[in-house]
């Protein structure tokens, strides 16, 4: 690229293996047919040939990339992407907020590709354009947080760490007095940013994740699992020249309304996603409870024990924003309980998906016997006390480095498999983990951070652990309680009552059963509305894309999208259209590389099937709440993979008997070069 | 534009800028009191701030205070400020760039806590040292550490006691560095170093009408009020401060 504006036009590639570092320089329409994040990282993820079934994720064959975007710096609500390939087989892309995105653009990069495996324990170290390759034998095995606020304090700018001028001639009488002896020099200003892994990274935990700032994460996926597989610790960077704005008014007038738009939302700005639990997905019908056997409490006090105003009086200490983010949604707070472990656990609030995967699900709000279809028996500080477990366990799962998601699907797996007595605890190394039971939850996840005994089963995530099971046991039934899509957990947000996500959502978006795919109000109506379906979905990933939090998406809208990336790069024609079609290139190029990596011959049997997805959906209808009664798709399942799924993928201009781009959509996509090959082996 | 008239438009642009009317509306209000459409985004664009600094008054005595419990590390502070003095110290690149380096107020971020390093305004005791200066100023060999005094300095920047650096004497960080050296050893650490040529940066106070204030998403997390406070007993390092806010805030030590 001639003038650079927002990107600064280079990706930094880090060859673990050899040791050595250079400089990608992608041309301006790279840029601007990928924009950054995620469909630049599929991008380059096929052209480094890793859709290839036979590349290893753990191998050091595998890329790991941490992706910014055009306005990523000083722009409103700046995040990282990371892209490779998940340990699961398909790809990885997982975004995480944080002020290292702003750094790693002001460092002059628009990303770091990192191949290779080193042969011990390193971490990467930029200042500027300097990486180095580091040591990282002293960190290996201490958790994300401890290693992070270590790290941190190794990579100063040169202007930090200059040390003193000083030399005795210059000591004059007046000067020594004012000065005491001792150590002298500079550095104590701390401004580097770092992502690191925590121990179950390092031991490759599938679900093992990249985690920054103490308790934000690059959560699914397991991005994790692929650093610990090249013995990377840590990527510290600490940037200190700025970004260039094609237009810098007309970027700084857009973006003060971003932010002052973003000032004026009291959902986010009181409790964050902990707003979410009580007042959405419990009316709504989609608070994973005990395994998603329910969706709501029969007595809706349950559910105040882990909601945002009762946790806020409780627990928020404080509020916590990415670089020029005005909502703030993350509270860290501080846990006081009865129990010592728990007693004095400081993390973040839990947000939404922890209250619900690590919350709901593994039983933690109920007291004594009763079940979520009971009313609710404990005091006020029985909810304290339960609060506690829930917070507790996030912090568990980030400072080990684990995706709570997965790990909580994982659990409430096996505490359900426990319920109906289709295990033992001899299956569990002896744990008898019951609903609840946090004590077992922390032995159990120990074991699998560590792959000690059934560690070693369970570190493989919630699908082939059921799969274990399944064939342990010689009783296929118990697959019915991996509540997994296309062999990942399923977030918290349920698909029952159709009022909080869809199912055909789930089943189409291309990060393996993701829940913020955006097109599940369109799949919710009636007859569905396939195009805004779409087009909902282009939107999202063309912001993970761009790389900005999708929590901001509707501060930004289009002038956000447009106006600003216009601002920003000064491509002054860049268009509503040009910004979905990266996104539709990201869905296509995601969809390729999961069913080439995975060997798919024939999706309807195999990925996009009933049998990919829990059976609960559709056998079972909700127990309780406003919505009993209701399955997905009326509880024919057919409905959704035989009817709507092929007219999704013809609205998506993809073939109805496979879902693959046609020749066509990828030439219109300009994508023929990267993906016609693989779509044309895939369609047979 | 007649008296009433203009008290009219300056509530509008009140209103528009904080947020409460889009800028559509501001303009199509303006038409509405008699103003053309162009003199209308003019006035959108340019009267608002130009109004701002004429009424604004420096404030003498004022100190900037942060409460670690309302500010989010949002960092919109320190982007003010580096957007402001990178125009004064590198006009040209200015145009096009923001850099954080230049900013003089940095929030800086540590576990579940953020500090914002900025100058914390510490004064020598007479009876004690000798002299009522900054330590910073104290020991600054060419004298490019100075104080503004009350009433002087640039227009829109008339000072109240704040201190400035004269570029052209200082030696910079390659050469001498004694202002943050003192500082961190006894202080905090308020001087920053800009990227260009390492001359010593040190907060202005803006001569009494902080830029960083303004730009503050965050209300009463970072405010300039009339508290007369020595910074020489609250300064600390960054991560001494840190500690200290992580036992305040979560009651425990911690090493960060």
């Amino acid at each position: 690229m001639a003038d650079t504006y927002g990107y600064t036009g280079k990706i930094a590639r880090v060859d673990l293996s050899s040791g050595s570092v250079s400089t990608l320089k992608p041309p301006e329409e790279v840029y601007r047919k990928y924009l950054g994040g995620w469909a630049l990282g599929m991008y380059y993820l096929l052209r480094e040939g890793l859709a290839d079934p036979d590349a290893d994720p753990m191998g050091p064959e595998n890329m790991l990339q941490l992706l910014v975007g055009p306005v990523t710096g000083i722009s409103p609500n700046a995040r990282t992407a990371i892209v490779t390939k998940s340990p699961y087989g398909f790809n990885c892309t997982t975004l995480c907020g944080g002020q290292g995105g702003s750094n790693l653009k002001f460092a002059g990069w628009d990303g770091i590709q990192i191949v290779g495996k080193a042969d011990k324990p390193v971490y990467l170290a930029i200042v500027d354009q300097d990486i180095e390759i580091r040591d990282a034998g002293d960190y290996w095995g201490m958790g994300a947080e401890e290693a992070e606020m270590a790290l941190r304090k190794q990579v100063l700018a040169p202007l930090e760490q200059s040390g003193s001028k000083l030399s005795p001639e210059d000591m004059t009488e007046k000067w020594a007095d004012l000065r005491p002896p001792g150590e002298k020099g500079i550095g104590a200003k701390r401004l580097a940013s770092a992502w690191v892994i925590g121990p179950a990274g390092e031991n490759r935990v599938w679900f093992a994740n990249m985690v920054t700032e103490g308790a934000r994460a690059h959560g699914r996926y397991g991005s994790g699992a692929i650093a610990g597989s090249k013995h990377l610790k840590g990527i510290v960077v600490r940037g200190t020249k700025g970004q260039k704005f094609a237009d810098k008014k007309k970027f700084l007038r857009i973006s003060r309304g971003i932010r002052e738009r973003e000032g004026k939302s009291h959902f986010w700005r009181s409790y964050g996603t902990a707003g979410i639990s009580a007042k959405e997905s419990n009316v709504l019908g989609g608070y994973p409870i005990r395994n998603w056997q329910w969706e709501s409490w029969a007595d809706p006090k349950t559910v105040k024990t882990l909601s945002g105003p009762f946790m806020d009086r409780l627990s928020f200490v404080r509020k916590q924003s990415c670089p020029g983010c005005a909502l703030h949604c993350l509270y860290p707070t501080e846990v006081t309980s009865k129990k010592s472990f728990l007693d004095g656990t400081i993390t973040d609030m839990p947000d939404w998906e922890a209250m619900g995967m690590v919350g709901g699900n593994i039983g933690y709000l109920e007291t004594g016997d009763m079940d979520p279809g009971d009313p609710y028996s404990g005091t006020t500080e029985d909810m304290v006390q339960n609060a506690a477990k829930s917070q507790y366990t996030t912090r568990l799962f980030d400072n080990q480095g684990m995706d709570f998601i997965e790990g909580g699907a994982l659990l409430g797996l096996l505490m359900e498999l426990r319920q109906r007595d289709l295990i033992s605890p001899a299956d569990l190394d002896d744990i008898d983990i019951r609903w609840g039971d946090v004590e077992s939850v922390r032995a159990l996840m120990v074991r699998v951070v560590h792959r000690r005994g059934v560690g070693e089963v369970l570190a493989r995530g919630t699908y082939e652990t059921a799969r274990h099971f399944s064939r342990k046991k010689g009783d296929e039934g118990i697959m019915y309680y991996s509540i997994t899509g296309k062999r990942y957990a399923q977030p918290a947000h349920g698909t029952r009552s159709n009022h909080d996500r869809n199912a055909l959502e789930y089943v189409t978006v291309v990060r393996p059963c993701e829940h913020t795919g955006g097109g599940s109000g369109a799949f919710m109506k009636e007859p569905i509305d396939y195009e805004g379906a779409v087009q909902g979905q282009n939107t999202t990933a063309a912001i993970n894309s761009m790389v900005y939090c999708l929590f901001a998406g509707g501060f930004w809208g289009d002038e956000g999208n447009v106006e600003l990336v216009r601002a920003v790069t000064g491509w002054s024609d860049f268009s509503k259209q040009e910004f979905l079609r990266v996104g539709e290139r990201a869905y296509a190029l995601s969809r390729l590389f999961n069913l080439h990596a995975l060997n798919v011959k024939n999706p309807r049997q195999e990925w996009d099937s009933p049998s990919m997805f829990p059976r609960r959906w559709f056998e079972e209808p909700l127990p309780t709440g406003p919505y009993k009664g209701k399955a997905a798709f009326g509880g024919d399942s057919a409905k959704l993979f035989d009817q709507a799924l092929p007219q999704y993928w013809k609205q998506r201009g993809w073939s109805a008997d496979k879902g693959i781009p046609t020749r066509d959509k990828l030439a219109e996509l300009g994508l023929t070069d990267i993906a016609e090959d693989i779509a044309s082996r895939l369609r047979g | 534009m007649d008296a009433s008239t203009r008290e009219q438009a300056l509530e509008l642009a009140s209103q528009f800028e904080k947020g409460w009317i889009s800028r559509r509306a501001f303009i199509r209000m303006l038409t509405a009191l008699g103003l053309s459409v162009s003199a209308a985004g003019l006035f959108a664009d340019t009267a608002l701030a130009a109004e701002r600094s004429e009424e604004s008054k420096a404030a003498t005595n004022h100190t900037l205070v942060i409460d670690p419990a309302k500010c989010t590390g949002c960092l919109s502070c320190a982007m003010a400020c580096a957007d402001k003095f990178m125009q004064e110290i590198a006009p040209e690149a200015a145009q096009d760039t923001i850099n954080l380096e230049f900013s003089r107020i940095r929030p800086m971020r540590f576990q579940f806590v953020d500090f914002v390093d900025v100058c914390q305004h510490c004064e020598l005791i007479e009876w004690a040292e000798g002299s009522r200066k900054h330590p910073c100023e104290t020991v600054c060999p060419t004298g490019a550490l100075h104080t503004v005094p009350e009433g002087e300095g640039k227009p829109g920047y008339t000072g109240g006691g704040y201190m400035s650096v004269d570029r052209k004497k200082c030696l910079g960080i390659d050469m001498c560095g004694r202002c943050l050296e003192v500082c961190e050893q006894q202080f905090g650490s308020g001087i920053f170093f800009d990227p260009l040529e390492g001359k010593a940066q040190v907060c202005t106070r803006c001569g009494g009408d902080p830029a960083c204030v303004r730009a503050c998403p965050e209300e009463g997390a970072l405010r300039f009020i009339p508290v007369l406070v020595n910074g020489r007993y609250y300064a600390n390092t960054p991560d001494e401060a840190a500690e200290m806010l992580y036992r305040k805030m979560f009651n425990q030590g911690r090493d960060l």
